[in-house]
């Protein structure tokens, strides 16, 4: 974390390798997230150039007294998201179409064997279907928690909400999780 | 106090991620011992979070990193002198091309070696197509000719253990019957074995004979 701070210091003398590795250091991190967040992989990867491109201009505001790095472009990420999630929302409430389809993909699913599911790697698949039905917010704070690793203080500080806040929405979104999986037919082993 | 269903699962996640104090942590699994549906919601979003920690990253798509590099810091300065002449060979840098380099450079060895060619004394002239093809055309009359000498050598040697070889076996086939125009000590037919040949008529007998003087007789058994 000391070494992101530091490069972050020398990106803003201007060293342009600096940022190189700073950008090598979390691409995959941040364009994990906002798959998560989308399902959509060409929207991840655009919305992970928007994320660099952002922390690339405010960088000069980021403050390491305040914490870590990596949680400052968690935060910046999640703006980023939300903003997304607003400008598509239109789009996606008109598709009612495409939102019948996965629930005909649920009765085909259910009659397989989840053990079946698991070995043929598709609980990931299967995880990121039923995390695009559960409410954002409680999305949001499974996919930092599980997905992320990150820990509820860190989580706090990216959602800016209180710590109640965040472990009812972790806990909800768990269980809302499961209930969809099992709903699907998938039990993880 | 005994904790109910509904405590028990408000406070799951915090059970899970070991938030729980030591007297909380003991209520919880007091009660999820004794309550079926709770012991089945605490495995199975157990068992997701589990499973969901396991979860490899994706990883990133190749052209990425370079679009946000140069979206940021601006088309890179193109290299030059010879790390701009190598650059060619990065995307073949990789374990399974030098591999197959390795099987080409190992073959080209082994044919050179069977062509004739001294990797040690090579010369401009031996790198001249008209050469090659001569030294090859050569190397391969030669092993023509060798073959050919080697297997006439073991047929002549063949034909004299043959002559030289005692009639002790016994006949195995019934003796048939000579036909009526056949003359004494010819039979009808060509043999199969080289023992059961006919060789009253043979042309090469004197010649074989001949032979046999000048074959050290002893040494063949």
């Amino acid at each position: 974390m000391e070494q992101d701070a530091q490069l972050v210091q020398h990106c803003l003398r201007g060293d342009g390798s600096a940022w190189e590795e700073l950008v090598r250091r979390h691409t995959r991190r941040i364009y994990n997230l906002c798959y998560r967040f989308t399902s959509n992989r060409h929207e991840s990867e655009d919305l992970t150039q928007d994320v660099f491109l952002r922390v690339y201009r405010t960088l000069g505001s980021y403050r390491s007294a305040h914490g870590g790095f990596a949680t400052w472009m968690t935060s910046v990420t999640r703006n980023l998201l939300i903003d997304h999630y607003r400008r598509t929302k239109r789009d996606r409430l008109t598709d009612s179409l495409e939102d019948a389809l996965p629930k005909l993909e649920e009765k085909e699913s259910a009659g397989r064997r989840p053990d079946q599911a698991a070995l043929a790697g598709e609980l990931s698949e299967q995880v990121q279907r039923a995390l695009g039905k559960i409410s954002p917010d409680l999305r949001e704070a499974v996919i930092l928690r599980d997905l992320q690793g990150l820990e509820y203080r860190e989580i706090q500080e990216v959602l800016g909400v209180p710590e109640g806040t965040v472990k009812s929405r972790i806990n909800r979104g768990r269980i809302e999780l499961a209930r969809l999986l099992e709903q699907m037919g998938v039990r993880p082993e | 106090m005994a904790w109910t269903c509904e405590q028990i699962e408000s406070r799951l996640s915090e059970y899970l991620d070991h938030l729980l104090g030591a007297a909380e942590r003991h209520e919880f699994e007091a009660h999820a011992a004794g309550c079926a549906r709770c012991t089945e919601l605490v495995g199975r979003v157990g068992k997701l979070v589990g499973e969901m920690h396991r979860f490899e990253p994706l990883e990133v798509p190749p052209r990425l990193v370079s679009n946000i590099l140069e979206q940021t810091l601006g088309k890179r300065a193109e290299k030059k002198g010879w790390r701009a002449w190598l650059g060619w060979l990065r995307p073949i840098a990789q374990p399974r091309f030098a591999y197959g380099a390795v099987t080409v450079f190992v073959t080209t060895i082994v044919l050179s070696q069977a062509l004739g060619f001294q990797i040690r004394k090579i010369s401009k002239e031996n790198v001249k197509p008209a050469n090659i093809y001569r030294a090859a055309d050569r190397r391969a009359h030669l092993v023509y000719a060798r073959s050919s000498k080697f297997f006439s050598d073991l047929r002549v040697v063949y034909e004299i253990q043959s002559r030289l070889r005692p009639e002790a076996e016994p006949q195995a086939a019934p003796e048939q019957q000579p036909a009526p125009n056949q003359r004494p000590g010819q039979s009808e037919g060509q043999p199969t074995r080289p023992r059961g040949l006919n060789r009253a008529n043979n042309h090469n007998f004197t010649l074989l004979a001949s032979m046999l003087d000048a074959v050290p007789v002893r040494s063949m058994r």
